[in-house]
This record gives C-alpha cells, sequence and structure tokens, in this order.
C-alpha cells in the first residue's frame, strides 16, 4: 500500500512536471504570430520600396522631358525676355542645390568602431549630433555645397539617426557615413582633423578619413515632394522683379 | 524501504529540479527573442510609415510635375505662358533657398538663460531640428534666416550663425503649422522639457503674421554647375 502510493507518488509528479514544461512551451511558442507579422511587414516595405524606385525613375523622365522643352521654346521662340529668365532659373536653381557641381574640397569616411572597448557600448558609435557638429564646422569654414552619404544638405536636411543607420532626406543608409563638402581643401581639412568630437572619436577607434580632392562632384537635391505642397503656408514679401 | 524513498525522492527532486532550470532558461531566451522582434516591428513600421509618405510625396510631386509639362506643351496662352511658368520656377528656386523674405502664420518663441547654465549652440539646434521634424518651412534666429549652408556654433558667450554673432535672449521665427509644431515641442521629456529643466525662460507665440527676412548671400563661387 505505501509502496503504491510513493510510485504513484512519484509518476505523478513526473507527469506534472512534463506537462507543465509542454504547456509553457507551447505558450511561448504561440508568440510566434509575430514573426508573421514581420514577414508581412517586410514584403510591404519591399513593395513600398520598389514603388518608390519606379516612381522616382516615372519622375526622372518627366523632368528630363521638361528640360528638353523649355530648351526647345527657347530656342523656337527666340525670344529675348524668354531667354534671360531660363538663364536666371538656372542660376537660381544652381543657387538652391537643384543643379549638380564640382569643385575642389574634401571627402569624410566614417565607421563606427569595430570593436567594443572597456567605455559604454554608446562611445564606440557614430551619432547623428557627431555627423551634425561636424556639418556645422563644415558650414562654419566655409563649405558651398555638402552631400551625406550622396544626398544633397538642403535647408530642410537633418540627418537622424535610427539604430545602426542614418537617415538623410527621407533616406535610410548604413555605413560608411560618406561625407563630401565642397570649399577650400585646406582649410576644411584642417578644421575637421582639430575638432575635439573627431579626435576622441578616434581615440575610441572609430573610422574618420579625411582626404583632400581635386575635383568632388555633389549631385543635385532631388525634388521628391510638391513644392506648392513645401511651401504652401509661405506668401513673399516684396520680392524683385526678375 | 528507506532507502528506496531516500533514492525516489532525491530522484524526483533532481528531475523537477532539471525540468526548472531548463524551463527558466528557454522562457529566458524566449522573452529576449520576443524583444528583439518587438524592435524588428516597430523599425519595420516606422521604415514603412517613413517609405509611404516618400511615396505619397512622390506622387504629389508628379502630378505638379505633369502639370507644368503640359502646359508647355499644349501651349494655349503662348509665350506668357512660358514667362510666367519661368517665373514660377525661379520665384520657387529662391524660396527655397532662402532668398526670399517670407510671410505667414507660425510660432515665434523666445529663449533666455536662467542663470543656470547660458543658452548654446546645442540647444537652439535641438530646437530647430525639432521644428524641421514638424515641417517647418522657414526658419530665423534672431533674423538671420536658416539655409542650407547656414553654421549655428558657440563663439565665447555668443551664438554665431551665418557668420554673424547673436546675443541672447534668442528669438526663433518659424513658419509652418503652428499646431504640429507647438505639440511636437511641447512633448513629454521632449525641447521644452529640457529647456525648463535647465532653468531657461521659454516664451512661445503664436502669430498669423510672422516675417522671415532672406538670407544675405549665398556664396557659390567655388562651385562649378555641372550639366546633368
Amino acid at each position: 500500500m505505501n509502496k503504491g502510493h510513493r510510485g504513484m507518488m512519484f509518476l505523478i509528479f513526473l507527469l506534472f512536471g512534463i506537462l507543465v514544461s509542454v504547456q509553457f512551451r507551447s505558450i511561448v511558442q504561440s508568440d510566434s504570430k509575430e514573426t508573421i507579422t514581420i514577414k508581412e511587414l517586410a514584403a510591404e516595405l519591399e513593395f513600398e520600396r520598389a514603388e518608390k524606385a519606379r516612381l522616382q525613375e516615372e519622375l526622372n523622365n518627366l523632368e528630363a522631358e521638361r528640360e528638353q522643352l523649355l530648351k526647345n521654346i527657347g530656342e523656337k521662340l527666340n525670344n529675348n525676355e524668354i531667354g534671360r529668365l531660363m538663364e536666371k532659373r538656372n542660376f537660381e536653381f544652381f543657387r538652391a542645390g537643384l543643379t549638380p557641381v564640382k569643385g575642389k574640397g574634401i571627402v569624410i569616411i566614417m565607421e563606427d568602431a569595430p570593436e567594443i572597448g572597456e567605455l559604454r557600448i554608446d562611445e564606440y558609435i557614430i551619432h547623428d549630433r557627431d555627423i551634425n557638429e561636424i556639418l556645422d564646422e563644415l558650414k562654419a569654414n566655409g563649405a558651398q555645397a555638402i552631400s551625406v552619404n550622396g544626398e544633397r544638405v538642403v535647408t530642410d536636411t537633418k540627418p537622424v539617426c535610427a539604430g545602426p543607420t542614418i537617415i538623410v532626406n527621407n533616406n535610410r543608409y548604413p555605413p560608411p557615413y560618406v561625407i563630401k563638402a565642397i570649399g577650400d581643401p585646406d582649410i576644411l581639412y584642417e578644421a575637421i582633423n582639430t575638432m575635439p568630437t573627431v579626435a576622441f572619436m578616434r581615440l575610441v577607434g572609430i573610422r574618420i578619413d579625411v582626404s583632400k580632392e581635386d575635383e568632388i562632384r555633389i549631385d543635385r537635391y532631388h525634388l521628391y515632394e510638391s513644392l506648392n505642397d513645401v511651401f504652401k503656408d509661405l506668401e513673399v514679401v516684396n520680392s524683385e522683379d526678375f | 524501504m528507506k532507502t528506496f524513498r531516500t533514492v525516489s525522492l532525491t530522484f524526483v527532486c533532481l528531475v523537477l529540479g532539471i525540468i526548472i532550470a531548463w524551463q527558466y532558461s528557454s522562457v529566458k531566451t524566449n522573452q529576449v527573442l520576443a524583444q528583439y522582434e518587438k524592435e524588428d516591428v516597430n523599425q519595420l513600421i516606422d521604415e514603412l510609415l517613413m517609405e509611404k509618405e516618400n511615396n505619397e510625396n512622390l506622387k504629389a510631386r508628379l502630378q505638379e510635375l505633369q502639370r507644368e509639362v503640359d502646359a508647355f506643351k499644349n501651349n494655349e496662352r503662348g509665350d506668357k505662358q512660358y514667362l510666367e511658368e519661368l517665373q514660377q520656377a525661379v520665384l520657387n528656386a529662391r524660396i527655397m533657398a532662402g532668398l526670399e523674405t517670407v510671410k505667414g502664420e507660425g510660432l515665434v518663441i523666445t529663449i533666455k538663460s536662467g542663470g543656470l547654465i547660458p543658452v548654446e549652440d546645442r540647444h537652439i539646434e535641438e530646437l530647430i531640428n525639432e521644428l524641421k521634424a514638424s515641417d517647418v518651412q522657414a526658419i530665423s534666429v534672431n533674423d538671420e534666416r536658416i539655409v542650407a549652408m547656414s553654421e549655428i556654433r558657440n563663439a565665447g558667450d555668443y551664438i554665431m550663425i551665418n557668420a554673424r554673432q547673436l546675443v541672447p535672449p534668442y528669438t526663433i521665427k518659424a513658419i509652418g503649422d503652428a499646431d504640429k509644431m507647438e505639440s511636437s515641442l511641447k512633448l513629454l521629456a521632449g525641447v521644452l522639457d529640457k529647456f525648463e529643466y535647465y532653468d531657461f525662460e521659454v516664451e512661445i507665440k503664436r502669430d498669423k503674421n510672422v516675417i522671415i527676412p532672406a538670407v544675405r548671400d549665398i556664396p557659390i563661387d567655388m562651385l562649378t554647375p555641372v550639366d546633368q
């Protein structure tokens, strides 16, 4: 009786243990619904990206068509006023960052530290404030055109870091981060290499290569949104005649 | 008899111990996994929203451009229409570059140190970045228009913008959606909360007629335009 009782107790406990364990595992596994959500989201994202590429191409074609039309009109009409306005338009597009440009300057290549040392993990990663500080330094030292990973820096631009990547002009780029700046190469080179922030970043192993270049090409700002929307609340005061 | 009891009890306890340990470790790794997945989902959703917004903007721009191209093609009103289109394009580019004085509804924000710490470049920059995130259309600090190549830097007790020394109090003017800008500044643990912590004296006023002056100059002597 006693012996049988004990044996049964043993079995019951064993079963109970297995049951609890199985139960737990199945609960945890039911969480994998999230995996499906991730797959769905990733598929949707792929779709939007493909759509974006298609729209951008369409836009580029349309822009090319417009340029051609404008050119033809200018030639055909041979109207002085239109010719003058065309010139003015090219000049203002150039000043607004809507034209690709080239010139002397520097190229900065940055990458997170390859390994983590004794400091907080934070110290080995490039932050948006570091990039903003470098951009400010370039601007203060007379840079006339800047791009970050190919994205032209315009009034609206603000590099935002999101985890291990960077968002510039609403597009995401992984490291290495490449900053190009047109200006006096010697002044820009000196300014960047003497920044305390840069010295500290180098100390922890973050890669910051600065090189002077005789010819840097910086792409135009791609206007991927409606200008009337962007400036919808602005009214121009006392514009000069042109 | 006694031996059997001891042995069986030991055995049960051992098995239970192993199960619990196994259980614990599996729950723990699963929690870590779930955390990763959650982060991924959030990031994916952010990314998706960003790309959707990009595509909406692209579509709007395409329509705008299509109208322009159509206007050039079906030259209905003759030369006059070309002139108008060209003038508009020139004006838009000048607005974008910050070369036009502009007026509109927005915010006027005044910041002064409360004595604890001075107002520095990074504070102004943080505020401006927050405004940019709320689709601001024009910004100035003490009437210095913020343009693409504007630097914001400390220089002693001053702040330099567009190579001009500015002295406090700093007045930031912003034209755009005032509700959106104000609520993003007033977010919990946002910029204004931080400023309060630094003991800054901040005043925010809404104004229907904020006037933001044009930038004085955009130097381009080192740039050569390139054909596309």
